[in-house]
């Protein structure tokens, strides 16, 4: 059952919430073993939780939106008195002292949280190989990658664990685990969902969202996620629509739909441009018209000018784990031994890589040439995009340049790592929403995602045309024989 | 110019991160690895942008500077390493090395 079905079962006390609830537990028993999506399962609290549930309906009070609806949420999401780890060693025993706001709405919603997912350390990477804990296995061919940072939460989604999730994506970590493990996966707006409780990864580029197996499941989640947040300085005042508003349109007539001429000779594996040519296929049947639009510098330098920004922010947010206050703490004669050892054991390759590029480029000599080039990189890309949306309602592009690799494909090579998000970063570059769906699958049996851009708070145009591609191909499977 | 051993090494400190003997070498590989990757940004044409400039309307959250109470003191202090009481305890400070400061490190 999808997140709508659950609800309406719900709220109409035909199936309890504590029964929806221990399926979905049985559930992740059955595989989780296999798939390893989960770091810290809350199976006790989730079935307290959706008793409560239960009992607002017997007495005839209002459960909300998301009533009796399983969901897991990254791990680098605080969520009151419980392991928090970011998937790091830093923080293997971290409890926060407060929920994430998202968290917050999610459970007033009366949505059960199920477990915390599994992630690249520090949302740093493209597989969830850089969790300090474990890999996690791609459903669909298991000596592969589900993708990341939020790998987690899309394996989970993908297994039927729960109808939704969530994750978080600075340069495409939502995006590219939806799209290697087959499911929805949108990454709203810059500020249209708070981070606050969010662990910070790059602030002018993190956004949390929803994963989903059907449209309606992630309207409604947005639903839930975009209430504005006065503990969230970017998060925006300005009124939501109701996102499931926007579905059941009969036809895209009237859409305009952008194809990026430059992404046309990029090298992108053959099965991704079959599914971007069905998804052409499937828009125009349904009415929307095609126009070319031009991104040269967004193709050319969107990948450089992310590794140099994302980097830099990191390295100054990554400056608070110092080994005085929470995390873990290494045995030092004096403070500096203190913050170079700590650091040096609590982080991984990764996020050690990241903090030294970060700090590199931010450092007197250096700044000049690599900060301050990319800061203006950036706003000609978001140019480039703003200028494309005087021609086009949405774009269409590939999710990623390849389908999910082997694992330890990629580890001992960063650059080819960081390509997988040659197509997504660009898009947090810009503050843009995208939403990855999936058009189908390969001759090997692995899902192939497809991605939808639109401009800033164009989430409605998102949904329906992912909608339209839903109508035709159906909605995404379950993996590992689920429902 | 490519980036030397000693140059991760000082950034690394810059950092507050112990890098070992054995990172050193993959770290100084890939961070030129990067930096090569990175002139790429170059041959951009980036004439006359402002790089603070803000190209949209601001949607900043403002709140009304007002006291309010929070309850998470103690839990805030369970989380310490090292806990003395209601302080974090930290090693030696004031008798550290007063070694060269980089202008990095002053800023």
């Amino acid at each position: 059952m999808n997140a709508v079905e659950i609800v309406k079962a719900v709220k109409d006390a035909r199936i309890p919430a504590t029964e929806i609830t221990g399926k979905a537990i049985e559930r992740i028993r059955q595989v989780d073993s296999e798939v390893r999506a989960l770091l810290t399962p809350l199976f006790e609290r989730a079935l307290e939780k959706a008793a409560e549930i239960d009992r607002k309906i017997e007495h005839n009070q209002d459960p909300g939106p998301l009533a009796g609806v399983p969901v897991v949420v990254k791990d680098n999401l605080c969520m009151r008195g419980l392991k928090t780890t970011c998937g790091s060693r830093m923080l293997e025993n971290w409890c926060p002292p407060y929920d994430a706001s998202v968290i917050r709405f999610l459970e007033e919603a009366g949505a059960v949280v199920l477990g915390k997912t599994n992630m690249d350390e520090f949302a740093m990477g493209s597989s969830t190989e850089n969790s300090a804990f474990f890999p996690t296995a791609n459903p669909w061919d298991r000596e592969r990658v589900p993708g990341g940072s939020s790998g987690g939460s899309a394996a989970a989604v993908a297994c039927g664990y729960a109808p939704l999730a969530l994750g978080s994506d600075t340069g495409g970590s939502i995006r590219q685990p939806a799209a290697f493990c087959g499911v929805y996966g949108l990454k709203p707006t810059y500020g249209l969902v708070s981070r606050f409780g969010l662990v910070a990864f790059a602030s002018s580029l993190d956004q949390v969202g929803p994963f989903s197996r059907s449209v309606e499941d992630l309207a409604l989640a947005l639903n839930v996620l975009s209430r504005p947040d006065p503990a969230d300085a970017t998060s925006s005042r300005r009124e939501r629509p109701d996102y499931t508003a926007c579905l059941g349109k009969e036809d895209l007539k009237g859409l305009k739909v952008g194809l990026v001429s430059e992404f046309e000779n990029y090298p992108v594996q053959p099965e991704i441009r079959e599914a971007l040519a069905k998804v052409e296929a499937i828009l125009r049947g349904a009415g929307a018209e095609f126009v070319p639009v031009s991104l040269p510098a967004t193709i050319e330098a969107g990948l450089p000018c992310y590794y140099i920004l994302a980097p830099a922010e990191a390295s100054s947010n990554l400056a608070r784990y110092d080994g005085v206050r929470y995390g873990i703490s290494a045995k030092a004669e004096n403070l500096m031994d203190l913050y170079m050892k700590t650091r040096g054991l609590g982080f991984g390759p990764e996020v050690k890589r990241r903090i030294l590029t970060g700090t590199y480029v931010l450092s007197s000599g250096y700044y000049d040439a690599y900060y301050l080039v990319a800061q203006k990189a950036r706003i000609r890309i978001s140019r480039e995009f703003r200028e494309a949306f005087l021609h086009a309602d949405l774009l269409l592009m590939p999710t990623t340049p390849t389908l999910p690799f082997k694992k330890g494909e990629h580890q001992d090579d960063p650059i080819q790592m960081y390509l997988s998000d040659v197509f997504t970063l660009p898009v947090n570059l810009a503050g843009l929403p995208g939403l990855s769906l999936n058009a189908g699958y390969s001759s090997s049996g692995l899902p192939v995602g497809v991605q939808f851009v639109g401009p800033k708070w164009g989430e409605e145009t998102l949904l329906a045309a992912a909608e339209a591609v839903e109508r035709v191909l159906g909605k995404p499977a379950c993996a590992l024989g689920g429902d | 110019m490519p980036i030397g051993k000693d140059e991760i090494l000082r950034i690394a400190r810059l950092g507050r991160l112990f890098v070992s003997e054995e990172e050193v070498g993959p770290l100084q590989r890939h961070l030129n690895g990067i930096l090569e990757h990175f002139e790429r940004l170059k041959r951009l044409d980036l004439e006359g942008i402002d790089p603070f400039a803000l190209e949209e309307e601001t949607t900043a959250f403002l709140r009304e500077d007002a006291v309010t109470a929070w309850a998470g003191r103690e839990e805030v202090l369970q989380q310490a390493p090292n806990r003395e009481g209601d302080f974090f305890r930290v090693p030696r400070i004031l008798e550290e090395n007063e070694e060269e400061v980089s202008p990095d490190e002053r800023r």
